[in-house]
């Protein structure tokens, strides 16, 4: 695209995050500076604590953009999907091999989330 | 499912048998044989499979005990299974070096951790779970494969999820390896069987002799310093646990603590208690994960409890010598004018009898009178001229110095919430509440007048007024409403778990919201300070898989 001219701010904005950074260590606060002139400068990833996983869209915890706005809601109605699954072994009990009858109690997550056990594996 | 897991165990093992491998460790201990050796099988030169090919911290031997238990029938009682944690954490744990980079997992701590020596390897991982569990751990190269191989086994999600190419790589690119390859390539070379630190550690490890007085110092989010002694005892007829009392009195408030525990102290270096503060009830027990550094004079970790160990204190433990030391100062920072400040020095054997001019605080500070002086506290008035420097000051007392142990400032420039980042888990009704707990610390931004630099000086925590505002996600975003609330100390109680009918779609009280905090300095014209942390609360989890959590 090097024939399209940026002309307004906006513009400029995405042309500089497109062109190569300048490896000045003093300017760039991260190793990506480091990088040399080798592809776009990449963006920090969103801010989240341990113990989130954020991988996948949507994440358990947070989202793939660390909020919690895209999230299945609410969870119980996801539940049972993850559980079948393996879906998210960290999170939710697995059928295959630590909670075969996790589900036994609640045919429904959404009325009978109250009886969802806490599993200690 | 699990073919693929006893396949490749299988396979395995008859190679071993052919041509022993010797970079195994030899396992001799009968209880141990007695128990895993129905299906872990012992060789000629008395490597067992599987088991003598890894090392891990004393949790992660917990977790695999319970696994065996849980999952493939092992009858063991509970005095075995110590037995057999112990046995393994000793013989084939971690050397002090190799635990430093990963305390954060085992003291969980709410910490941003980045992997930084391999970014595949960290997606790979962290899909799940921390990178601490990882890095904890060192294998060989094929037990790094079997590792793998057990995670498609019992996850097959997995498969699906972390073990495989995001998209096909580019068509001019490089050959890519599969990211399973390159997990297992990385962390054969990077946590390798045998490491120059544990062949160093093995060959000088010992029981750790922590008998004796030790004086202790640390910080509670919400509640501020605490100084004061713990008396170690070894448990008789063993060399390594220890029962010990500590009593320590918060520098802010003056509340004493007694608490009573029990610990055993593992690979010489990884102490493992429990304490209950005396006359409460057992559930304000806490778990106490402390690291003896070499040389046994000091030691320090994190005490924890609550629903996800969100209620934690660091500690730190230097061991009471004859001399006089200081701890720590309280309050740190002295604004410069003020008169008539009342100031504590903890330590351990500071002079009974101490005048004003034997404790230096350095220019600008002036110890007007001792109110009190005893071995463990002593209280002094100090005034401050107004015209004293901006910085730290190390202090003298009693024969004993403490480096920057108090900071002169005339003005806190900005203010700043700890953590940056936090986590809350909506609970109460079927799963635990995750609390979460703010503090507010005051910064001077230094010679350079710029903040967030190194030459910031923390005058230590101020009053603040806190409240939640709104951190905008999403249109007419309304989270404030519904995640909790948080009072008046920086104490943030989440709402309760399950959907909430009087939400748009029956969402669950959970959300991202701002945590901030208003401080007003003092002056008649003073322009008020903000501060702010960015709070998830989040969901539950339904499955708890730190062993500690139900361990005695």
């Amino acid at each position: 695209m090097r024939h399209l001219k940026a002309i307004n701010r906006k513009a400029r904005t995405i042309d500089q995050l497109n062109t190569p950074a300048t490896p000045d260590v003093h300017d760039q606060p991260d190793v990506v500076a480091l990088q040399g002139n080798s592809g776009p400068r990449v963006p920090d990833g969103p801010h989240v604590p341990l113990g989130c996983s954020f991988v996948f869209a949507p994440g358990w915890e947070v989202d793939s953009s660390g909020s919690t706005a895209g999230l299945c809601q609410p969870v119980e109605r996801d539940l049972y999907d993850c559980y079948v699954t393996c879906f998210w072994p960290i999170h939710v009990p697995d059928l295959l091999n630590h909670a075969p009858d996790w589900t036994n109690k609640c045919a429904a997550a959404q009325q009978d989330w109250r009886k969802i056990d806490l599993i200690f594996p | 499912m699990l073919a693929g897991v006893m396949s490749a165990g299988l396979m395995s093992s008859p190679a071993r048998a052919q041509r022993p491998d010797t970079t195994g460790f030899e396992i001799t201990d009968p209880l141990v044989l007695r128990k895993c050796g129905g299906c872990h099988k012992t060789d000629s030169t008395n490597r067992v499979a599987r088991l003598s090919y890894l090392r891990k911290t004393p949790e992660g031997w917990e977790a695999s005990v319970r696994r065996m238990a849980s999952l493939n029938s092992v009858k063991i009682d509970p005095a075995e299974a110590r037995s057999i944690v112990k046995y393994f954490a000793n013989r084939q744990g971690l050397a002090p070096a190799e635990v430093a980079p990963g305390r954060f997992e085992t003291e969980r701590r709410l910490v941003e951790y980045r992997y930084a020596a391999d970014g595949q390897t960290e997606r790979t991982c962290r899909a799940c779970h921390s990178l601490g569990r990882v890095i904890l751990q060192r294998r060989t190269k094929s037990e790094w494969e079997l590792l793998i191989a057990t995670h498609r086994g019992y996850y097959p999600g997995s498969d699906f999820q972390a073990f495989r190419r995001m998209a096909p790589p580019a068509p001019d690119s490089a050959p890519q390896p599969h990211p399973m390859d390159q997990a297992i390539g990385h962390l054969s070379r990077a946590f390798p069987l045998r490491t120059p630190e544990w062949t160093a550690w093995s060959a000088t490890m010992r029981p750790a002799p922590l008998e004796g007085a030790w004086s202790l110092a640390g910080h509670e989010p919400g509640r501020g310093a605490f100084f004061g002694r713990m008396v170690i005892s070894k448990v008789p007829g063993t060399d390594d646990e220890f029962t010990s009392r500590a009593t320590y009195r918060y520098a802010s408030g003056g509340a004493l603590v007694t608490r009573d525990g029990r610990s055993v102290v593992y690979t010489g270096h990884q102490w493992r208690g429990r304490s209950t503060p005396a006359g409460m009830p057992p559930d304000s027990s806490m778990r106490e994960v402390v690291s003896v550094e070499p040389g046994w004079q000091e030691m320090s970790g994190r005490w924890f409890r609550g629903g996800y160990d969100e209620f934690g204190m660091d500690v730190k433990l230097t061991r009471v010598s004859p001399g006089a030391a200081i701890a720590g100062v309280s309050p740190v920072g002295l604004r410069a004018g003020s008169r008539d400040v009342e100031v504590t020095v903890f330590g351990a054997n500071l002079p009974r009898a101490a005048t004003a001019a034997s404790v230096d605080f350095g220019p600008g500070i002036t110890v007007t009178r001792v109110v009190r002086s005893s071995p463990d506290e002593m209280v002094v008035r100090v005034n401050v001229d107004s015209s004293a420097r901006t910085g730290q000051r190390d202090l003298f007392a009693g024969g004993a110095s403490l480096r920057n142990a108090v900071v002169a400032y005339s003005r806190i420039d900005r203010i700043k919430v700890t953590p940056q980042s936090n986590m809350a888990r909506a609970g109460g009704v079927r799963v635990p509440k995750m609390f979460a707990q703010f503090e507010a610390w005051g910064y001077v931004n230094g010679a350079d007048g710029k903040p967030d630099t190194d030459d910031d000086l923390n005058v230590g925590t101020v009053p603040v007024r806190w409240g939640l505002e709104e951190y905008g996600v999403t249109f007419k975003d309304d989270d404030t409403q519904y995640v909790g609330a948080l009072d008046q100390r920086g104490f943030f109680t989440p709402n309760v778990d399950g959907p909430n009918p009087a939400r748009k779609g029956s969402r669950n009280n959970i959300g991202d919201v701002w945590v901030v905090a208003t401080y007003t300095p003092e002056g008649a014209n003073a322009r008020a300070l903000k501060g702010r942390s960015l709070l998830i609360v989040t969901v539950p989890l339904y499955m708890r898989w730190e062993p500690s959590r139900t361990a005695p």
